[in-house]
């Protein structure tokens, strides 16, 4: 019975974890290119979740035509904020950013309740279901992983195959090395700024296909969370160490569910939030040398 | 006994071996040079010595006892101060804050109260000529003044060794001269072992150091009286690049 | 050993400015409330102003002791209002506790969290409050999601007429009180040894381990002062003054944030700056929600990004720079 559970609980973290992976990538661009803490993360997968609705609502359009919208609104956001904030703040100390991205998530949040208003929303699309004997899985669950996967494909591609995805590599590794190297630093940080925020908007796309209800304002806050948790576990620089790190921890959220909803006399849910930190705090316990990496 | 003996060091940074067995002993009251092109593991050695990253092999011993496995925080107390290649001032304090840190936690910790590290830093400061600066943020010194500013530091540790590095780079001849002089009063009115690390100011070295250590690629290339180490054939090989280098860039 | 008064000198206008707040609050009616609110900011920018102004140290996470500090005097309250007898005491003991789980969590976050630096440092804080706050909840410690509650306790213990006492005036006095103490640690530290080598952990952590400087201890020294103040100062202005506690409310990053706008909006790493800072923030953010009730935070978030960009120094550095070398400058750190 249990083990019937948990293996079909496994299936739909490691559909999420997809998902997770994705909306942590920009998280781990923008701290490997601008050693910067995008306090203010969620707020943009919020963002994400409100251009699916207005189009899913307004223009009646299915949620996958909001991947490009998204992504456009997103790489428009990120060029804003870094020509406008970001951009002052490159070699600044970390209060500053940490405050200013964590007041960026703020401004997100109160426009788009200016705009949309405050509540619970959600929006309906069917296109039918895997059956399994286990569990049952939407559709929108598997388009929602498969689309996460071709644009962490598609990001990889970019970084591996292309001029200026190796220029960005090199700037993750090495900024002032890569400005001797004749690699224009301050048009790789706005473009890796604008990318990542874009990758992140795009991410909320794919959770509202995963999770369609509960869009509000303030839904981001818990992605920020989880996402620093996905991108520790993932090295905290690597993109690509990121997704994975995210279908591992689809993987461990949906099979500790499982298991603590065995204990008598617990709130599962809060508890697997909580063992998500835990495991963020051993691992930085474990391995602080290791992810410190060379100074 | 030895005031500092260091026996076959070894620092690995992954496959790089930056100091290769290195053994090494300071007798209290030498001056000594170790020279030795970009690269060759000086800095490493300094660095394993002070305490910032313990060595592989080998054990270090200060005054008789093994350190070798002491926190840098440690180490200064029982008298080991140094300078920093590049210098490393900590910006938003004064010169005189800065000096006073160096009194405050080096062989007098415990001893003296902020303000009579405060004169204490007082005393260094114009020992070293910045009397004029001593209320500027240290962060908006020129270098060389941050190298001075350094040495006051160190110096305000009390510390009965002093490890110097590159503390004349950058400087005009004349003023080399000038820290030759100094260095020499120092150590007589100090009381202070000084081991002197130069890249390649030759002129440093030979105006100051006793004895002079040779290293290159991480190893010990010679230990000898200096007008005997810098006319070794194979110490001038080493700065030319001739046989044993293949093209090791002698500018740093 | 000689006491240097005139070390003591930059305390003169915080407290001439904390004595004026008290009277003003005192003597005018209907302005209590607003007072204490300056007086609980003030008190939490000069709190959090020990570690991190002066290390540099980013505590995202520094909202949790001012949580557990809470719950240290709800369980204060509401366990030791059933031994007759006790009477005030068991406002003390609520303190002790708080102390106590602030020292737990300084301990669990200093062994670890002090060991890294920057983002992960952050990070690390921000997770131990998360991972808190839904142990709470999941587990159901102390009641869980649904909190604690202990009105009732504290009326039984003091009567209605003591209690409302307690909650409406001796609480916020009590803030005060913190709110000086730090101020006065403020200045030891940034005069003594700790300071010199806080200042020296800011600017080069690495560098100051070789000049002799045990970092873990003088990091884990202004740690816990600063988590102890915190929770003195959640444990009166939350845990007494509102006697309820629910971990929803409490363990909110948001309040970090205040902390930090108020910190840097004055100064950071100054004395008065979170004193200044405290009161420009309490002051619009009071003013706002009379004059535009709900669109605070749409207004504030942009502010604060431009005056970060724009005066990353804050009030009280651009006013040092200014007064430095003339006869005021020995009043304002």
């Amino acid at each position: 019975m249990i083990l019937e559970l948990l293996a079909g609980n496994l299936i739909h973290g490691l559909l999420l974890g997809c998902v997770y992976g994705l909306s942590t990538m920009g998280l781990s661009l923008i701290f490997g290119v601008l050693k910067v803490i995008n306090v203010g993360h969620g707020p943009f997968i919020m963002v994400g979740a409100f251009v699916t609705l207005a189009m899913v609502t307004i223009f009646g359009t299915a949620p996958p035509v909001a991947i490009p919208a998204a992504l456009v609104v997103g790489m428009a956001l990120g060029f804003a904020f870094f020509y406008t904030v970001m951009r002052r703040l490159i070699k600044a100390p970390e209060f500053t950013t940490l405050l200013v991205t964590f007041a960026i998530g703020i401004l997100l949040q109160e426009v788009v309740k200016f705009t949309f208003g405050a509540e619970y929303r959600g929006y309906n699309w069917e296109v039918g279901k895997i059956i399994l004997t286990i569990t049952t899985i939407p559709m929108t669950k598997v388009y929602a992983s498969i689309g996460s996967i071709i644009i962490a494909l598609l990001l990889y591609l970019w970084f591996n195959k292309t001029r200026i995805g190796t220029a960005v590599r090199a700037v993750v590794e090495d900024s002032e090395g890569a400005r001797v190297c004749g690699v224009n630093v301050d048009r790789i940080y706005a473009l890796s700024f604008a990318i990542a925020i874009g990758l992140t908007v795009m991410s909320g796309v794919f959770l509202t296909m995963f999770i369609p209800v509960g869009i509000n304002p303030y839904m981001g806050g818990v992605y920020t969370l989880k996402a620093f948790v996905i991108a520790v576990l993932g090295g905290l620089t690597s993109p690509y160490g990121a997704f994975f790190a995210g279908l591992i921890f689809g993987l461990i959220e949906n099979g500790a569910y499982v298991l603590f909803a065995q204990i008598p006399g617990v709130a599962p849910f809060s508890l697997t939030v909580s063992l998500a930190f835990w495991m963020l705090f051993l691992l930085l316990l474990i391995k602080p040398t290791g992810l410190l990496g060379a100074k | 006994m030895a005031l500092l003996r260091l026996e076959n060091i070894t620092k690995r940074f992954g496959g790089l071996v930056a100091v290769n067995d290195v053994s090494l002993e300071i007798e209290a009251g030498e001056s000594i040079g170790i020279v030795g092109p970009n690269g060759s593991g000086k800095t490493t050695l300094y660095n394993v010595i002070s305490g910032v990253y313990p060595p592989e092999q080998g054990r270090i011993f200060f005054e008789g006892k093994d350190i070798t496995n002491l926190p840098a925080h440690r180490r200064a107390p029982m008298g080991i101060g140094r300078t920093f290649q590049i210098p490393r001032p900590f910006s938003s304090a004064s010169v005189r804050e800065n000096v006073a840190v160096g009194a405050m936690f080096g062989t007098l910790s415990g001893k003296v109260s902020v303000d009579e590290c405060s004169e204490i830093a007082e005393h260094y400061i114009e020992l070293v000529g910045l009397q004029a600066h001593k209320d500027k943020d240290s962060g908006t010194l020129t270098p060389v003044e941050k190298k001075l500013m350094e040495i006051a530091r160190a110096l305000a540790m009390k510390p009965k060794l002093l490890l110097m590095d590159e503390a004349m780079a950058g400087m005009h001849p004349r003023d080399i001269d000038d820290m030759v002089k100094f260095l020499k009063k120092i150590k007589e009115d100090e009381d202070i072992t000084i081991v002197s690390m130069v890249e390649h100011i030759m002129r440093a070295v030979a105006g100051f150091a006793e004895r002079v250590m040779v290293m290159y690629r991480g190893a010990k290339l010679i230990d000898a009286p200096t007008a005997k180490a810098l006319s070794d054939p194979r110490v001038i090989d080493v700065y030319l690049g001739r046989p044993t280098g293949e093209g090791e860039d002698a500018e740093g | 050993m000689k006491i240097n008064i005139a070390k003591y000198y930059p305390l003169i206008p915080v407290y001439a400015v904390y004595l004026t707040m008290f009277l003003v609050g005192f003597f005018v009616p209907g302005l209590w409330q607003l007072v204490a609110l300056l007086a609980f900011y003030c008190a939490l920018g000069q709190s959090w102003n020990i570690f991190m102004g002066m290390t540099g140290y980013v505590d995202f996470g520094y909202v949790t002791f001012i949580a557990l500090g809470t719950y240290g005097m709800a369980l204060g309250i509401t366990y030791f209002s059933q031994f007759p007898g006790l009477g005030i005491a068991i406002i003390f003991i609520g303190l002790l506790l708080a102390l106590f789980l602030s020292t737990l969590s300084a301990i669990l976050e200093a062994g670890i969290a002090l060991r890294l630096r920057g983002a992960y440092f952050a990070i690390a804080c921000i997770g131990i409050n998360e991972g808190l706050r839904h142990l709470i909840e999941g587990a159901k410690i102390w009641g869980g999601s649904e909190g604690m509650l202990y009105w009732k306790e504290l009326t039984e213990v003091f009567g209605t007429e003591t209690a409302i006492q307690l909650t409406t005036l001796w609480a916020d006095i009590a803030v005060f009180i913190i709110a000086a103490m730090a101020a006065f640690i403020n200045v030891y530290y940034m005069r003594s040894k700790i300071g010199y080598a806080l200042t020296a952990i800011r600017e080069d952590e690495d560098a100051a381990k070789v000049m002799g400087i045990d970092t873990t201890k003088y990091k884990t020294i202004a740690f816990l002062t600063s988590g102890w103040l915190g929770a003195l100062v959640g444990a009166m202005a939350w845990g007494l003054k509102l006697t309820h506690v629910f971990p929803a409310d409490v363990f909110v990053i948001h309040y970090t944030v205040e902390c930090i706008v108020i910190v840097v909006l004055g100064g950071i790493g100054t004395l008065l700056g979170p004193l200044v800072g405290g009161l420009i923030y309490g002051l619009s953010k009071y003013w706002l929600a009379i004059i535009l009730p709900g669109f605070q935070l749409l207004i504030f978030a942009p502010i604060i990004i431009c005056i970060i960009i724009a005066f990353p120094e804050g009030v009280i550095g651009v006013v040092k720079r200014r007064v430095k070398g003339t006869r005021l400058e020995r009043y304002i750190i």
